[in-house]
């Protein structure tokens, strides 16, 4: 390899991300966050104040009190037998992955405290089960071995991360938002300064700005009816003189000037006493509703107002404006401080626009992943199941004389809990009820086209912003998402830009206790802000120091105290993830969750401090990814520190001042961006092409493709491992389960049926395999029972058990004596896969429901929806079996095995598609001397406009890897750390294996046998099948179904509906003036109608079949009849205007 | 070309260099291209072969399904050199012609190991025991893997094969490749040569990668070791130029001489594909010949003969 001719760190530094792979796994992020939501976050939440003790109006001393809460294993209890649920067990029987939840409860029954704790880690009562994540901590899979993976039917190489949710594979996307709890500093409409802070606590959401206008200073929130001066805020917190405001805001020079006009009109108001201001603020109170208050809703007109208006001021002053900001006791000091913050972060940006935050800067953003997204969900569920826990508790203990002694834990129900959590995975709808969120399209079903196309889900990101909204800003590749994101995997068209994936080494955090962190930030030097006085807050050299966006306290010597707290986190006393950063004149500390990190390596004074000794040490096995972490080698850091220090690319760039050095430049790509060879040599949006199409390249799906039923499965049948490799390949482990074909590619215009990005094939290389594929597709029914004890049943007909073959009804031809296809039968048309019957009667009650008449019973079969010209397709295999509800489920597999035809789309790794445009004999096709006979040939007009260099490259280097029989390289940006081959040494190598360095060979023409005068540029390339195939698309009809209510022709290739002729078209043949092929087309091929119309009162009758004769609608007379030809959506237009008593009338010409 | 002097009729004329199992190198001389590239194409294309055309599951429990095991037993070369007893189903045939070969495949696993079936593991028709796999009776062969199995799985069926060309599936090609390639001729400027340093004439010879010139060391002259290496890459040509001598060397292809280059697949020995091409050839021009005489006296006859398309 090219590796031994560099010296130092720089060609071994790469061991590291294999050893951060084997580590993490693929994604990391998914998996940790949903860890973090089992282990932490719901004890968190069944200890949260609200939740933790379900009480009762009617007795005072009931009560029901959580102590702790588990969740188990995924399992499944049939007949009283728990059995181990599998991941694949429940693919294929549409069953939900799921493992109990269960709590240890304290609860009172009658006078008596009864105590419940479970045993084995596990609780006392089941309160409802939770979708298991694969491969997380709660999973079977984790911890398995490939072998052990193999004999529960799972493939090794499949990432995780997802949910299966009655039977159907469901990703929970990253969600990209705006921090929480921060101070954005960013200008409005008219171009004033606005600060805003969207606060969110477990209870609490609501947002805050500060505004200016007629360069005042206005609190805007929503609990206001309108802005109110911040001054008055402020006194109403209890700051009353102005000086004190100056203080706290910074008595640097201009400030004072301009808080000038806030605290004029503040004066003209008349506030200037505390009480004053609140009364000011009570008649600003929106008095209908008070958002988000803790009872939630409107004020209902049930509810006494016992509290002044004062007081409901001074309580949304507490707890609803930046409620993030603790108020204890009604002691304003922290939110004081806050806000002063905020006014002297807008009057800075007033003087100097630079200090104007930018919202797409990726340390603004936050990811939101599974774990909290479910924690949010869990929480309301939850509280829901409480509140009916004390619904029922209200309702039996009001009851004066019980029957039974009243016991809580009888009345739990899982369904609540179960079916929520159920739904919500399974429909993508997030509502939560106390937040009123409610957002669509949170989960999708894994796409299992290819194996990269279920990677490259598991690492997508969607952000909440508008698609038609017109701003370029949000979708534009920001530098912060420099290493974090995939600069080129992107989705064009509406969604570009703000579909993102992340990069290789990405990871996001989860969040971290807060109380460990301001204790060791107090140990160093931290005083609370509330112990110092407030001139002292400003004072020169002093910082401020936020966790998590709340003041913590002052430090006097930020910079020291910065530098000492990283060096805390280096040594393990901290968090790996918790950050540290300066901004302006303030030191942030970060442990929340969704922030996004990367490992890079520690440089001290520009000399990096991992060693040629350390990765000796990782390569014998000796090390891990962790211990590099563990003894401050590596650490992560995320966006916003990442802005702190100063990265090198290689060790040669590092200077003195250099605080870090980046592990490998090529994992600045994604995952899917990774099996592009050579991206760095590509026009950057080819690369973002084919990060579309690599997710369509058929391939090999997983190890256990042919034990999964999946609606629709496209397998290669022949699939190959790139001969030019990339790193991330081998990572990912995309050459085991490849998706295309090292294609023979000669450049050359041969016949023309190679232009417009045309490609001709060679028949030969068609019959031998060549892009052959299977195509599998699941047919599917589950029989129902019902209400009166009738239930669905699958029976072979009495006509197709007839004894004579030839009277038996062909479309029955294929079924078994159980009413079922039967495997490796070859399909025809409208054939019936399972003959289902479903009672006629499902409601009235049956006397035997067992054996019903067949008269019972009518007809709901499954058949095959499929032309049988042209495809010939193979039952494949059937599967019986019960799923979640008992219902017998019945899967039939339909298998078609394709080889390419004209019209089916190719394309290599570098955004270069095409479809076929001939095929050719071996004999037509140009041959070399050698007897090499191209595969596929490419028209060379597809290079200049495309400037797909990559593409040439990998073709070199496919060449040199036949002839050498070395795999080759092509990592991104990997020439200086010999991770990719150089074109010098490829072209070396093909001169000496007898080619030109160019990859040129001199051909000959396989029709006229003559030498072509052009030396044609040929060798390999590695080549995809994409999934939009001739078969599934062409379409034609002549004649067919039409609509019932217009009578027009039907739309669509799947109701065999017509061709439109479309406005555009029409307006052609007006243009062109051919009025009778309009008429033709629009009219009587159509839905032309015949009507009858009265000429003197120009409505229309009806022709009345009895007396031959067309009848006047008003005088029922024939005299003034007239036939006409109409459009039939005519008449129904002229029927639908009278039925609103309009009444159209037709006046009639003779023509 | 005709009419360069001397007689109008040449004598194509064929010289054997080289012929092995599966290779065969020999030179075909005093023709034209059109007529060497029919000969490759015929030979490609249009040589009868066996390959297996028709499969019957009994049973497949394999991980491979039928289509797919179907297609990798077509693609297994038979050898037959009893093609021409046999008759294809696009001729005329009776009951008693021979048409169909009878392979057949039983194997169930029952061993713990993985097991591999080959085509060594096809039983072959006892009527006509010499049609078999290529490399069936070789005991170092180890066979064509067809697919693989695990205790328990089986694989049974009957397989049909059938005399077919390779027009109608690549199966049915009776080489691996078969191509020609022109005569070079070479002439070098020995004056404007020897206007070059030794170092020079080094480095130009290099430049091909084929080393088709070498640097006599004694006699100080580039010499042509053997013309046929030469792969018309230009590349020296090319040199000569960036040196600034063009006009080094002269090369030309000569258009009536052509190196044939035919690889074989162990279907039929490869002087019998050639020979059978040059039938097939001879046989179309048979063809032609005919339905131009036929033709002829049709026009003789009636004046204007309707062209029949």
């Amino acid at each position: 390899m090219a590796a031994a001719d560099h010296e130092g760190l720089i060609n071994q530094k790469y061991a590291l991300l294999p050893a951060f792979l084997q580590a993490k796994g693929l994604i990391r992020q998914h998996v940790s966050s949903f860890n973090h939501f089992i282990s932490s976050d719901l004890l968190k939440i069944i200890r949260a104040k609200g939740n933790e003790r379900v009480t009762c109006d009617a007795d005072p001393n009931f009560y029901l009190r959580y102590t702790n809460i588990y969740v188990g294993r995924p399992s499944l209890e049939e007949d009283y037998i728990q059995t181990e649920l599998t991941p694949n067990q429940c693919r294929l029987r549409d069953q939900t992955y799921s493992a109990p939840i269960s709590v240890d409860v304290e609860y009172t029954r009658g006078k008596e405290v009864v105590i419940r704790k479970g045993k084995n880690n596990s609780g006392a009562i089941v309160i409802g089960r939770m979708p298991i994540m694969l491969r997380s901590d709660r999973c079977v899979l984790t911890g398995k071995s490939e072998e052990e993976l193999a004999r529960v039917g799972e493939c090794p190489l499949d990432p995780g991360g997802y949910f299966i949710v009655r039977g159907t594979e469901k990703v929970i996307l990253i969600q990209e938002q705006l921090s929480k709890n921060r101070i954005i500093i960013d200008t409005d409409s008219h171009g004033g300064i606005v600060a805003s802070v969207t606060s969110s606590t477990h209870e609490r959401k609501s947002k805050t700005n500060i505004v200016t206008k007629h360069g005042r200073l206005l609190l805007k929130h929503n609990a206001f009816t309108e802005d109110v001066n911040i001054m008055i805020v402020m006194r109403a917190m209890g700051v009353e003189s102005d000086e004190e405001v100056l203080q706290l805001v910074g008595t640097e020079g201009a400030f004072a000037n301009l808080l000038i006009p806030t605290l004029q009109h503040c004066k003209e108001e008349g506030v200037y006493t505390r009480q004053q201001a609140l009364d000011y603020l009570a008649s600003k109170v929106k008095s209908t509703s008070r958002p988000g208050g803790p009872r939630g809703g409107p004020g209902g007109a049930f509810q006494r107002r016992t509290r002044s208006k004062v007081d409901e001021a001074r309580e949304i002053l507490a707890n609803v404006v930046l409620c993030h900001v603790p108020v204890v006791h009604f002691d304003y000091q922290q939110k004081i401080t806050y806000i002063a913050v905020m006014i002297r972060r807008m009057l800075y940006a007033m003087l100097d626009p630079s200090f104007i935050d930018d919202r797409d800067y990726y340390g603004n953003k936050r990811l939101e992943l599974a774990g909290g997204l479910l924690a949010l969900l869990f929480e309301d569920l939850f509280k829901r199941l409480n509140a009916d826990l004390k619904r029922q508790a209200d309702s039996s203990l009001s009851k004066a004389n019980r029957a039974t002694q009243f016991d809580i834990a009888k009345c739990i129900r899982t369904d609540t809990i179960t079916f929520g959590l159920e739904h919500a995975i399974s429909s993508g709808n997030w509502t939560i009820k106390r937040f009123r969120m409610e957002r669509k399209g949170v989960t999708q079903v894994l796409s299992r086209l290819s194996f990269i196309s279920a990677v490259g889900m598991m690492t997508r990101i969607t952000s909440q912003f508008e698609k038609t909204r017109k701003v370029s800003g949000p979708r534009a590749l920001q530098p912060s998402q420099w290493g974090m994101l995939c600069p080129a995997d992107t989705p064009e068209g509406e969604s570009c830009g703000l579909v993102k994936n992340l990069a290789l080494m990405t990871h996001v955090t989860t969040d971290e206790e807060e109380g460990p962190i301001a204790r060791l930030a107090h140990i160093m030097g931290v005083e609370p802000a509330t112990l110092v006085n407030q001139s002292e807050l400003r004072e020169q050299g002093c910082a401020l120091v936020f966790l998590n966006g709340n003041i913590l306290g002052v430090h006097r010597r930020p910079k020291y105290f910065v530098r000492s707290f990283r060096e805390m986190r280096r040594r393990g006393k901290l968090g790996e993830f918790v950050s540290v950063y300066l901004q302006h004149d303030t030191v942030q500390i970060a442990s929340d969750g969704g922030r996004v990190c990367r490992p890079l390596i520690i440089c001290d004074r520009g000399v990096p401090r991992v060693t040629e000794e350390h990765l000796q040490l990782l390569r014998e096995g000796k090390w891990t990814f962790n211990t590099f972490l563990r003894n401050g080698l590596l650490e992560y850091l995320d966006v916003n520190e990442e802005n702190n220090s100063l990265v090198a690319l290689y060790e040669s760039n590092c200077a003195p001042r250099t605080t870090h050095l980046e592990i490998e430049p090529f994992t600045i790509m994604g995952v899917v961006a990774g099996l592009i060879p050579f991206p760095h040599h590509n026009q950057s949006p080819r690369n973002t092409y084919q990060c579309a199409m690599g997710k369509q390249a058929m391939g090999n799906v997983a190890f256990n493709q042919l034990n999964r039923m999946d609606t629709l499965l496209y397998l290669l049948c022949y699939p190959q491992r790139p001969l030019l490799t990339t790193k991330t390949i081998e990572l990912v482990g995309f050459d085991r389960l490849g998706a295309g074909q090292n294609a023979t590619v000669a450049v050359m215009s041969y016949s023309g049926y190679d232009i417009e990005d045309a490609i001709v094939m060679n028949r030969a290389s068609l019959d031998r395999g060549f892009g052959r594929c299977i195509v599998l597709r699941k047919y599917g029914t589950s029989l129902k029972k019902y209400a009166n004890r009738t239930q669905d049943r699958i029976v072979l007909p009495a006509a197709a058990a007839a004894p004579n073959p030839a009277q038996r009804p062909a479309k029955f031809r294929l079924l078994d004596r159980d009413g079922i296809a039967a495997a490796g039968e070859v399909l025809t048309q409208g054939e019936v896969l399972v003959n289902k019957q479903m009672p006629t009667n499902t409601r009235d009650p049956v006397t035997n429901p067992a054996a019903m008449p067949d008269a019972f019973y009518r007809n709901a079969p499954v058949s095959w929806k499929g032309y049988s010209g042209g495809e010939k397709c193979v039952v494949d295999k059937v599967l019986l079996t019960s799923n979640d509800d008992c219902s017998c489920v019945v899967k039939v597999l339909v298998r078609h095995t394709r080889r390419p035809e004209l019209g089916d789309k190719f394309s290599s790794r570098h955004g270069q598609k095409g479809v076929v445009g001939s095929i050719w004999s071996q004999s037509d096709m140009p041959f070399t001397e050698r007897g090499l006979v191209p595969d596929l040939i490419m028209n060379p007009h597809g290079f200049p406009s495309r400037m797909t260099v990559g593409k040439m490259i990998e073709l070199l280097g496919s060449k040199a890897a036949v002839c050498t029989g070395r795999f080759h390289y092509g990592t991104a940006f990997g020439e200086p750390a010999g991770l990719a081959d150089t074109v010098d040494k490829i072209s070396k190598e093909l001169v000496e294996s007898g080619f030109s360095y160019s990859g040129k060979d001199f051909l000959h023409s396989g029709i006229t046998g003559e030498a072509l005068e052009a030396y044609i540029f040929m060798g390999p390339v590695y080549y995809q099948k994409l999934k939009h195939m001739v078969l599934d698309k062409m379409h034609a009809r002549a004649r067919g179904p039409r609509v019932v209510l217009t009578r027009q022709p039907t739309e669509g290739r799947s109701r065999d509906g017509g061709l439109r002729l479309g406005e555009m078209e029409r307006d052609c043949l007006i243009g062109y003036g051919a009025s009778m092929l309009l008429l033709e087309r629009l009219m009587i091929s159509s839905d032309q109608f015949e009507v009858q119309v009265c000429t003197h009162c120009g409505l229309m009758g009806y022709y009345d079949a009895k007396q031959r004769r067309a009848v006047c609608p008003s005088t029922k007379s024939s005299e003034h009849m007239a036939t006409l030809k109409v459009p039939y959506a005519a008449k129904l237009l002229f029927q639908e205007l009278s039925s609103m008593n309009i009444v159209p009338k037709l006046v009639l010409a003779e023509a | 070309m005709a009419g360069r002097g001397g007689s109008l009729k040449r004598e194509p004329q064929v010289e054997l260099r080289k012929l092995d199992d599966d290779y065969c190198e020999f030179v075909l001389k005093n023709t034209d291209a059109s007529m060497a590239n029919a000969l490759r194409r015929v030979i490609l294309v249009e040589v009868p072969t066996i390959a297996v055309e028709l499969v019957e599951f009994e049973a497949n429990t394999t991980v491979l399904n039928d289509e797919f095991i179907a297609h990798r037993l077509g693609l297994v070369p038979l050898v037959s050199s009893r093609v021409h007893e046999m008759k294809s189903i696009y001729e005329a045939a009776d009951d008693d012609d021979f048409l169909d070969v009878q392979l057949s495949l039983d194997v169930k696993c029952t061993s713990d190991d993985t097991i591999s079936v080959t085509s060594k593991d096809l039983q072959l028709d006892p009527a006509y025991p010499d049609i078999h796999p290529v490399g069936y009776h070789d005991p170092c062969d180890r066979g064509i893997l067809l697919v693989k199995m695990r205790r328990g799985q089986e694989l049974k069926l009957r397989a049909v094969a059938r005399k077919g060309t390779a027009k109608d599936h690549a199966k049915w090609m009776p080489v691996a490749t078969c191509v020609f390639q022109y005569m070079p001729e070479i002439t070098i400027n020995h004056a404007l040569m020897d206007t070059l340093t030794d170092e020079q004439k080094e480095e130009w010879c290099d430049a091909d990668p084929r080393k088709t010139f070498k640097l006599n060391k004694l006699t100080h002259r580039v010499e042509v070791t053997n013309p046929e290496l030469y792969m018309y890459d230009g590349e020296v040509i090319a040199k000569a130029e960036e040196m600034g001598k063009p006009g080094l060397v002269t090369i030309k292809q000569k258009q009536d001489t052509f190196i044939f280059r035919v690889e074989g697949t162990g279907v039929l020995r490869l002087e019998d594909i050639v020979l059978t091409a040059c039938e097939v050839l001879a046989r179309k021009i048979r063809n032609l010949q005919a339905a131009l005489e036929e033709e002829a006296t049709l026009f003789d006859q009636g004046g204007a003969a309707p062209m029949q398309m």
